[in-house]
């Protein structure tokens, strides 16, 4: 029964989910709403309170057992319940019914968002600029042919998407966008309807109980 | 150490630190770089220009601080587009973190308007002329839900007002009242656009994207499934030219002025890619003497 439940249910919904795409006859366009808008609100809003009683349990289990780097998981923490504090009672902008600024220092959410997490954000992400400049110097070689083509496509495209290819030559910008839209779109196409397929044939393996391993506790 | 063996092992903090100099030398000066406007963002361009006054907007705000360079310059410009032609609006968000970054664009991009504006007419009013619907997890549920009622999937907008209460919601019931969809995002979520929400409600579909991602997403162009396709910052600057250029829109262009920083750190990363090279060929030419 555990395991023929959950096999059932994965059937019954499966096939569900694909039917509307089929069939546009109101009651199954109406069932197929229900269950989106009703049952699967219901089911994420689960997963979002599992999902978080989880990190937590794991950050907490961390501080417990005192593992490597424990003292970042108070961080964790700290900002967990602050900002949820904050978002919960101190509404988007401020409206709620919990004050979130002292005088002219604000606190609410959007200021929080503004100032702590998009600098941390984009501060990440410029990093990578950096360890990409160095990685392409370093592993960039024309060592075969295949490799030198690469290369020359790579100049062109990096040259056609700035303002100076167009300086260089008025052709350059286009020619790049060429190979964007022709031999890129060649090769993406290809690589596409493979996944599609492949995706096509695991989603039927799942829905009628052949491939069983997401179950768990298999062999 | 030889010259040639020099070229092959330049320290990486010497790499970083040029890229530093080149990337935030033109990032001080400020000066907006013009650029040529290619055929994918004008589409885009022309598509938006070309909504009739019952149809909306929707702009799907899928960037995080880390996309925010390339993609947030996009989701300005369309914005401005729009509310200079009076083009309603539907913001949303299919995630969590980019919530703050379009409540940021709309509160901005209204507050240019309404600081030079003369009447109420002439404003931008929240729930007259746009909507910021929110996030609704997960991705599935407005994609296919908002084909049969968006304020069934939405029945609250970001700030907890009734979406059926809202003037704009009046007139917009589903994908029918949509005239183009564009998606803001550094995922693949653009194409999840086109397979659920075009697919079966044949909504039009565009895109913003960032540069690393861009060959994923031009088969779509090409068939036609996106409208128009704007890529990286230099998709973002040709916008905000054709924003500037057509519209006489004249306001602070940020992917126009960072794209010298964009050029002369590709020039940099294309410099070191040479010279690296140049020390592998002579190398290797000298081990096989």
């Amino acid at each position: 029964m555990k395991r023929t439940f959950p096999l059932f249910l994965v059937f019954i919904f499966g096939i569900l989910g694909i039917i509307p795409f089929i069939i546009p006859h109101p009651i199954v366009q109406n069932l197929d709403e229900s269950i989106r808008n009703d049952i699967l609100k219901i089911l994420v809003a689960f997963a979002l309170v599992l999902g978080l009683g989880s990190l937590l349990r794991v950050h907490m289990d961390k501080i417990k057992r005192k593992r490597q780097n424990w003292q970042y998981s108070w961080i964790l923490i700290i900002s967990f319940l602050v900002s949820s504090i904050i978002g919960l009672f101190g509404g988007v902008a401020g409206a709620g019914p919990l004050p979130t600024f002292i005088g002219s220092f604000h606190f609410d959410i959007q200021t929080l968002y503004e100032n702590i997490f998009m600098p941390l954000g984009a501060t990440m992400f410029a990093l990578l600029a950096f360890f990409m400049a160095s990685a392409s110097y370093r592993a960039f070689r024309a060592r075969s042919y295949e490799a030198t083509l690469l290369l020359i496509t790579a100049f062109i495209v990096m040259l056609g998407i700035i303002p100076l290819g167009y300086k260089i030559s008025p052709h350059l910008p286009s020619f790049a966008q060429w190979i964007m839209t022709v031999p890129n779109v060649a090769g993406q196409r290809g690589i596409l309807l493979g996944i599609a397929l492949g995706m096509i044939a695991t989603s039927l393996k799942i829905i009628l109980g052949i491939e069983r391993s997401w179950l768990g506790g298999g062999e | 150490m030889k010259i040639v063996e020099r070229l092959t092992k330049i320290d990486r903090r010497i790499i970083y630190l040029v890229l530093a100099i080149v990337v935030l030398i033109p990032l001080i000066s400020r000066s907006p770089e013009r650029v040529r406007v290619m055929p994918p963002v004008e589409k885009l361009y022309n598509a938006v220009d070309t909504i009739p006054k019952d149809k909306v907007l929707i702009i799907d705000f899928g960037y995080a601080p880390q996309d925010m360079p390339e993609l947030e310059p996009m989701g300005f410009a369309l914005l401005r587009h729009a509310f200079e032609k009076r083009i309603k609006v539907l913001a949303l968000c299919l995630y969590v973190q980019p919530l703050g970054l379009a409540q940021k664009a709309l509160t901005e991009v209204t507050e240019e308007f309404n600081s030079v504006a003369q009447s109420n007419t002439d404003s931008i009013i929240y729930g007259r002329d746009y909507v910021f619907l929110g996030w609704q997890p997960p991705p599935l549920i407005p994609m296919l839900g908002m084909g049969i009622s968006i304020t069934n999937v939405y029945p609250a907008d970001y700030y907890g007002n009734k979406t059926d209460t809202l003037s704009l919601m009046k007139d917009v019931k589903n994908y029918n009242d949509v005239a183009l969809l564009v998606s803001l995002s550094a995922g693949s979520i653009p194409r999840h656009w086109v397979a659920y929400a075009q697919n079966r409600f044949g909504v039009a579909v565009a895109a913003g994207v960032t540069a690393v991602s861009a060959a994923d997403f031009y088969q779509y162009y090409q068939t036609g499934q996106f409208t128009g396709l704007m890529t990286g910052m230099k998709g973002a600057a040709e916008y905000e030219e054709l924003v500037e250029t057509r519209l006489n829109i004249k306001k602070s262009r940020k992917a126009s002025e960072a794209l010298p920083s964009l050029t002369y750190g590709h020039l940099v990363m294309i410099a070191f890619i040479i010279i690296g090279n140049i020390g592998y060929f002579v190398q290797r030419k000298r081990r096989q003497k």
